[in-house]
């Protein structure tokens, strides 16, 4: 086997190796970037700022635990610019691990920095099985899929629930996935009941829903870790999106080079390989 | 625009319509170009046009006229399957392209038996209640007659209690149609975790260590398919894979040997059992879509030429 | 029967759901089944999330009692579910430490041990992408040149040093690219060439799904049942 050939079977532990050396190395030398933003992440922003004050917003913790690296900077910015704008929000979750304890962390958190009370100004309803029973029926009446808050609290006695009954009340829907669980909120919610719904995703399923904002089924998209620092950037609350750009822009150029390098061996393997037969 | 003029331009709508679609698709059952059809398609798209603008919250009518066009579509998607099955039954033969996944099954199965290594077969990750999973149910069926058949060991490790009921029914009837009772072993169809990576960290495990010749990847798979399909290929195991989940796709294409896109897992059954009314439903499945890509054409066609209102108020969403 | 009986209950179940979607709820019962057997789901819903506890628990406990390889294992699952359960299922008034509350064990062993277990597992993906994309981005043909090209471009346009990157094309080439290449790139890759693709893939999976349902629906799809 000849050098390029060596290349290009490299071992998969170097490359891991290279990786773990890319995701390190910003943490020593911290990187900041100009981040620039996306038409569809500017679009979610300007639907959820032209809201007026009070108005009713439901934000999902529609995530797993294993994703909150891209998911939570985005549901913490949103918290941030509806606190900031006097919305109220109602989180829910249709993920049964940790979901409601992920959403109770966030908004506990940062209601305490906004001075926002539980039961007027955010209420956490919590999970409920099924989602797509959950969906359809919150159309009619929230209170006969959720008759008490995550904490047991009756819905009859929160202030804010007294006035939202069903999506009629809510102006508009944040959902923050990691799964499908968007294109019901699309199908179900939007479809049906025509509130408006933005979403913030995984990176990896971001190219999916493109194709919901080109049909004006969605307002605003938000992909993988750069769109939360997009929308930290924009209700300018710094977070760890913002920070964790540094380490992505290393690991990409990194799996670029050896992408490079990789074809670089593949063809002078394929040449050397032809002369010799020649 | 008045009654007789709307109803006009309707006419001729459909007329465009039903013209489109013989031009298109040759196949087009004989009945579309019957007056009768043509003038009861003029009507049906009257009354939604008309009912367009009601709204149906407040709308006192028993029939939920806003959703004619959902009802138009499922009435029009029935009919194309039932009417190819009857055509399959009859003995009509029907012509299935080649889907290059599916036929590597087999020749998969054999390299196992040569190699004297078991073949790992995965439904999927979610619940026996999605269909991705009950797709990847019966191609378990068609894969475990074949692993029957050539005595091929056959694991296959399940994430919910469901699914492990499901599949091992299914597995035991395949070896019990193959005549092969004795071979069968309760423990083929394991329940492994209930939880995403924890599932997926197991099925690495038995990946490195028992070295399945071919992996077979059926169902619903999320952010766990780089994992399985990585270590599956470090493990030097052919692998085969199919989801209908477009953000797993470029995963499974990168690591695997053959990739299902979409449609092609629910074909599946149908391509691998042979059967004609299976057949049949996928013809039914496929006129549809030559219906819809007509409609496209149709619609881009209006829209670009600036008079594709009328023509997109029909497909609002319900 | 055996046959027979879940064949006419998929039948009448996914007929009746279907009907009811065509009704009006205010005027006619049948369009309120709909709703209902949905609120039923949920309920129905809550109780397999319960048979999915006992199935692991039996499983478990199954591997343990006849001490199967790595019953140590099946011993470590059935204490976790149990020490995480039992906890979070009694009333928080008998002690903060119970409950789903912030400050109980729930809430302590879900942070500390689930949260950042899940997430170092899926952080592994990084390094088995970079492995897949260094084998499986090869321009072997025309085709596989054309997967390698838009990835590279997409995987730049979406850090801010790609994106600056980019930039400096269409700031120092502006004869030959006339626009902002990172907004190019959205334009015709992300919401251009990806869109059509995707709505082609979700129409086709779509489709396929609704030709399946029908088909269990009609009892021509069995195979879930066991009947191959």
């Amino acid at each position: 086997m000849n050098f390029w050939e060596k290349v290009g079977a490299l071992d998969r532990r170097w490359i891991y190796l290279l990786v773990a050396l890319s995701v390190i190395f910003p943490l020593i030398v911290p990187m900041s970037f100009k981040i620039s933003i996306t038409p569809e992440a500017q679009q979610l922003y300007e639907a959820v700022d032209s809201l007026p004050d009070s108005s009713v917003v439901m934000l999902t913790f529609d995530y797993y635990p294993s994703t909150v690296a891209e998911t939570e900077p985005m549901a913490i910015a949103a918290l941030h610019h509806l606190f900031r704008k006097n919305c109220k929000a109602i989180t829910l979750s249709t993920v049964p691990l940790g979901g409601p304890s992920m959403a109770e962390r966030v908004t506990r958190t940062l209601a305490k920095e906004y001075h926002k009370v539980y039961g007027i100004d955010f209420v956490n309803l919590g999970y409920k099985a099924n989602y797509v029973a959950v969906l359809k029926g919150m159309g009619t009446s929230i209170e006969s899929i959720y008759p008490t808050d995550n904490s047991g609290t009756p819905l009859s006695k929160l202030a804010l629930m007294k006035k939202v009954k069903n999506y009629n009340d809510i102006s508009f829907i944040f959902v923050v996935a990691d799964n499908d669980i968007v294109t019901y909120w699309i199908s179900i919610v939007n479809a049906q009941y025509g509130t408006p719904v933005g979403a913030g995703v995984t990176a990896v399923s971001a190219p999916k829903y493109y194709a919901f904002i080109s049909s004006g089924q969605m307002t605003g998209l938000l992909g993988g870790m750069k769109g939360a620092a997009e929308y930290e950037l924009l209700v300018r609350a710094q977070g760890m999106a913002e920070k964790g750009m540094g380490m992505q822009s290393v690991v990409h150029l990194m799996i670029i080079l050896m992408v490079i390098m990789g074809n670089i061996a593949f063809f002078a393997a394929r040449w050397a390989q032809k002369g010799r037969s020649e | 625009m008045n009654g007789l003029a709307q109803f006009t331009a309707l006419n001729r709508l459909s007329l465009d319509l039903t013209t489109g679609l013989q031009a298109v698709y040759s196949a087009v059952p004989e009945i579309l170009k019957h007056l009768k059809i043509r003038f009861l398609l003029t009507t049906a798209l009257a009354v939604v046009l008309d009912y367009q603008l009601v709204d149906a919250a407040t709308s006192d009518s028993l029939f939920r006229v806003d959703r004619i066009n959902a009802l138009v579509t499922v009435v029009l998607f029935s009919i194309a399957i039932l009417l190819y099955t009857k055509w399959a039954k009859q003995g009509k033969s029907l012509f299935v392209r080649k889907i290059a996944g599916l036929d590597a099954v087999e020749e998969a199965v054999g390299r196992a038996t040569e190699m004297g290594r078991p073949v790992l077969f995965i439904p999927g990750i979610q619940e026996i209640d999605e269909i991705e999973t009950i797709a990847g149910i019966s191609i378990l069926g068609r894969v475990a007659k074949i692993t029957a058949q050539y005595d091929t060991p056959l694991v296959v490790p399940v994430r919910y209690p469901m699914v492990l009921a499901a599949g091992q029914e299914v597995v035991e009837q395949a070896y019990v149609e193959m005549g092969r009772r004795d071979s069968y072993n309760k423990d083929i169809v394991r329940f492994v975790a209930g939880e995403q990576f924890a599932f997926a960290a197991t099925v690495n495990g038995m990946m490195m260590r028992d070295r399945p010749a071919a992996n077979i990847y059926m169902g619903a798979f999320f952010a766990e398919s780089l994992l399985l399909a990585e270590t599956g290929n470090a493990a030097g195991s052919i692998q085969i894979a199919g989801t209908a989940r477009p953000e797993q796709l470029p995963f499974f294409i990168a690591a695997c040997d053959y990739t299902l896109m979409g449609e092609e897992l629910y074909a599946a059954s149908a391509y691998l059992s042979r059967e004609p009314i299976m057949l049949g439903g996928l013809k039914g499945q496929d006129l549809m879509k030559v219906i819809i890509v007509a409609l496209i054409i149709i619609g881009v066609i209006l829209m670009t030429l600036g008079s594709g209102e009328l023509y997109r108020s029909l497909f609002e969403a319900v | 029967m055996r046959t027979i009986v879940p064949v006419i209950i998929a039948f009448l179940s996914g007929f009746v759901m279907v009907i009811s979607f065509f009704f009006n709820p205010d005027r006619a019962f049948i369009g309120r089944i709909e709703s209902e057997v949905l609120v039923w789901v949920t309920i129905v819903g809550g109780f397999t999330l319960l048979l999915g506890v006992v199935s692991i628990t039996r499983v478990n406990w199954h591997a343990v009692q006849s001490k199967k390889e790595g019953w140590v294992y099946n011993l470590l699952t059935l204490l976790s579910i149990f020490v995480m359960a039992i906890p979070a299922i009694l009333p928080s008034s008998w002690s903060p430490l119970l409950g789903r509350a912030t400050g109980s064990i729930y809430d302590w062993l879900f942070f500390h041990v689930d949260y950042t277990m899940m997430a170092t597992m899926f952080a592994m993906l990084a390094f088995y992408i970079a492995s897949a994309a260094y084998r499986a981005f090869r321009a072997r043909n025309p085709e596989a040149t054309l997967l390698l090209i838009t990835a590279t471009l997409v995987m730049l346009w979406r850090i801010p040093m790609g994106e600056a990157f980019l930039r400096l094309f269409s700031d120092n080439l502006p004869w030959l690219f006339s626009d902002n290449l990172p907004d190019k790139i959205n334009t015709y890759i992300m919401s251009g060439a990806n869109v059509a693709v995707q709505r082609g893939i979700l129409i086709g999976a779509a489709l396929g799904a609704a030709s399946m349902s029908l088909r269990i629906m009609l009892g021509i799809e069995r195979t879930y049942m066991g009947k191959g």
